[in-house]
């Protein structure tokens, strides 16, 4: 599969009145033409940031990019200048967000909403872009389209405003879609809906999507493959089934038993994760889940474990993983 | 669990005036509470299950209905005898960043209880008191003299137990106690609820849209959608044997964390979105995303009756679809 994208060693830190957090510190992974891959991580651990830094969201200052690439169909998107970054956000590259609410402009009807971004792109009448907005909003499936394009976005319900949120990412046919959270705001009813949707765009249009969320279940029906973060590393990569059949990384493994399963019974106790996450203003130079895991060893504190390789796909950053640690075992 | 119920909901309702009419957040339920349970009460957003909870502390002051507790009507008492009655009800807020009062220190958020009741004689058992409740949660004396700020979501969750457990309290009321909170913290917190539960014998209504989860912690599961009950079984039967539409959609649309399940399994799909509570449609309030809607879920509301044993369901057509 040829890659749509590629993240080579991506590093991006904010500057603060307190000092530098280093919210990502060197993100590597790629996302293929027409895959889907997922971004699974707690927050703070850098997987909105990652997704900012594609679209050429982040705010710099106080963001700066230490080092890395962002290569999007061969160009590396951190060398482009603004101009020619609006040719690229929200035509090639699309973004779907967690509060449709929000992001959606409250005083301006949804249909002109929709094809705002569209129109800078493609010279068209105000007729036009009515039928456009028209068509889009049948496209993702909202009844009655042409009395909805009029209505402002308090009208509509939490469902039909993300609906509204992908119309207008969808709207340029772009190549990648980044759905950051995208239903995290919305029921479980509901929920099933707009990934349903996703999916059906993606097939028609050939898209890839880079999904980004902290729920597991989301993750296992809708991804082809895994990334999973924590404190703005990548500790375990793979497809959906490597993960969840075969987690590697102790924080992946802890992260699935630490939600129910359907045949839990009341007395076994969920298996938590005692802590929190590290302070990303100060990362430790160790491994950063060393202080939350239970099979850490003396090396973990001080050094960083490299990727060990289980399949083609599937990789893993854990000292436990590593050839030389097997032999010395968990006393070392 | 033959004993009597510790609480008894007998058809509250708590309907709101608007502009366009009468929003009907919860419109008539009942069901008892039995001590050392946990009651889970789940439905998606807009329900009533938060409302419901709020009107059974009497936050909000009831439209219509009675709760007993302990034999009497708690609606019918005073506002001084309530604050008697009120030291047995306590709650647990879902925002922790908004629960707990920014300009104030740990120990008098959880001592602030303890102030309005006057239980302590002196500072020093004050502060006896409150080092005690944090050491329950899982906290020290060391968190005392710190402010909010200074924690992180699952611990501002902790504090807002301890404060909850200050005047130890028979009734919790849970409002989605666990939903701001990442994967990993939210099992801390249940696993604590479990714990205190244990140690204290302790009765909650834990009110959730996460269904897994509500499995999970509780022993009885009451399904709500539009201000009314559908569903209410025991955990592990309405689980395994959802009798009503809506609950088997429900069930079915929660995402597993297990790639092979989830491509098996085939989720019922409801069109649209939950209806306004605003003047809801007569009859079945599901009737509208009901796939097996017929004429009469249109004319006639549907009897709350146990069809099974323990099992309470609203439709009319549970014995058709049983299989």
């Amino acid at each position: 599969m040829d890659n749509l994208l590629e993240i080579k060693d991506l590093q991006i830190s904010f500057q603060t009145f307190f000092g530098e957090v280093e919210a990502v510190r060197g993100v590597s992974f790629n996302v293929g033409k027409k895959e889907t891959v997922a971004v699974v991580g707690e927050s703070g651990c850098g997987k909105s940031v990652t997704a900012n830094a594609i679209m050429q969201l982040l705010q710099v200052p106080p963001a700066y990019y230490k080092g890395g690439e962002i290569i999007f169909e061969g160009e590396n998107l951190l060398d482009k200048s603004e101009k020619e970054m609006q040719e690229i956000r929200g035509k090639e590259i699309a973004m779907v967000f967690q509060d449709p609410m929000t992001s959606l402009n409250p005083t301006m009807r949804v249909g002109p909403q929709i094809v705002e971004g569209y129109r800078k792109h493609v010279k068209m009448t105000k007729a036009e872009a009515e039928q456009k907005a028209i068509e889009m909003l049948e496209i993702v499936s909202v009844p009655q389209a042409e009395e909805r394009v009029k209505q402002y976005p308090h009208e509509f319900s939490g469902g039909m405003r993300q609906r509204v949120m992908i119309a207008l990412a969808m709207v340029s046919n772009p190549k990648l879609l980044i759905a950051d959270e995208p239903t995290t705001a919305l029921d479980v009813t509901v929920q099933a809906q707009i990934l349903d949707l996703m999916k059906e765009l993606q097939d028609k249009h050939d898209m890839s999507i880079m999904l980004i969320t902290h729920d597991l279940g989301v993750v296992a029906d809708t991804s082809d493959r895994i990334v999973v973060m924590y404190a703005g590393q990548i500790v375990e990569t793979g497809t959906t089934d490597e993960i969840f059949n075969n987690p590697k990384h102790p924080y992946t493994k802890r992260l699935l038993e630490s939600v129910p399963r359907p045949n839990m019974t009341k007395d076994q106790p969920l298996q938590s994760i005692e802590g929190t996450p590290p302070d990303l203003y100060a990362p430790p130079e160790g491994c950063a889940f060393y202080d939350r895991c239970v099979d850490s060893l003396k090396i973990c504190q001080h050094h960083m474990p490299d990727a060990t390789s289980h399949s083609k796909t599937h990789q893993s950053s854990c000292w436990l993983n590593h050839p030389m640690a097997q032999k010395q075992g968990k006393e070392g | 669990m033959s004993q009597e119920p510790l609480i008894s909901v007998k058809d509250i309702k708590k309907h709101f005036q608007v502009e366009s009419g009468s929003l009907k957040a919860v419109d008539g339920i009942s069901f008892d509470i039995y001590p050392g349970e946990t009651f889970g009460l789940v439905g998606e957003s807009g329900c009533g299950k938060s409302t419901a909870g709020r009107t059974i502390m009497r936050l909000y002051e009831p439209t219509d209905g009675e709760l007993m507790f302990k034999g009497n009507n708690i609606y019918e008492l005073s506002k001084k005898e309530m604050q008697d009655v009120r030291k047995n009800f306590q709650m647990i807020f879902q925002d922790p960043y908004a629960c707990l009062n920014p300009k104030m220190n740990v120990e008098d958020i959880v001592a602030e209880p303890l102030d309005i009741h006057n239980i302590y004689t002196n500072r020093e058992e004050r502060h006896r008191k409150v080092v005690e409740l944090l050491e329950l949660v899982g906290l020290g004396n060391e968190h005392a003299m710190r402010f909010p700020h200074e924690f992180s979501g699952g611990q501002r969750q902790r504090i807002g137990i301890a404060r909850a457990l200050a005047l130890n309290p028979e009734f919790i009321i849970c409002d989605e106690p666990i939903s701001a909170l990442d994967v990993s913290i939210q099992a801390q917190v249940v696993n604590l609820l479990k714990e205190l539960q244990d140690k204290l014998g302790l009765t909650y209504l834990f009110i959730a849209h996460d269904l897994s989860m509500v499995r999970y912690i509780s022993d009885r599961v009451g399904v709500m959608y539009l201000g009314k009950m559908m569903e209410l079984a025991p955990s592990e039967v309405l689980y395994d044997n959802p009798l009503h539409p809506y609950t088997k959609a429900l069930l079915s649309a929660i995402p597993i964390p297990d790639p092979e399940a989830q491509r098996k399994k085939k989720i019922i799909k409801l069109e649209g979105d939950v209806p306004s509570p605003i003047n809801p449609p007569e009859g079945c309030r599901f009737v509208d995303r009901c796939p097996y809607a017929i004429q009469r879920c249109r004319d006639e509301e549907p009897e709350w009756r146990e069809l099974e044993d323990k099992h309470y369901v609203a439709c009319h057509r549970a014995e058709e679809l049983r299989d």
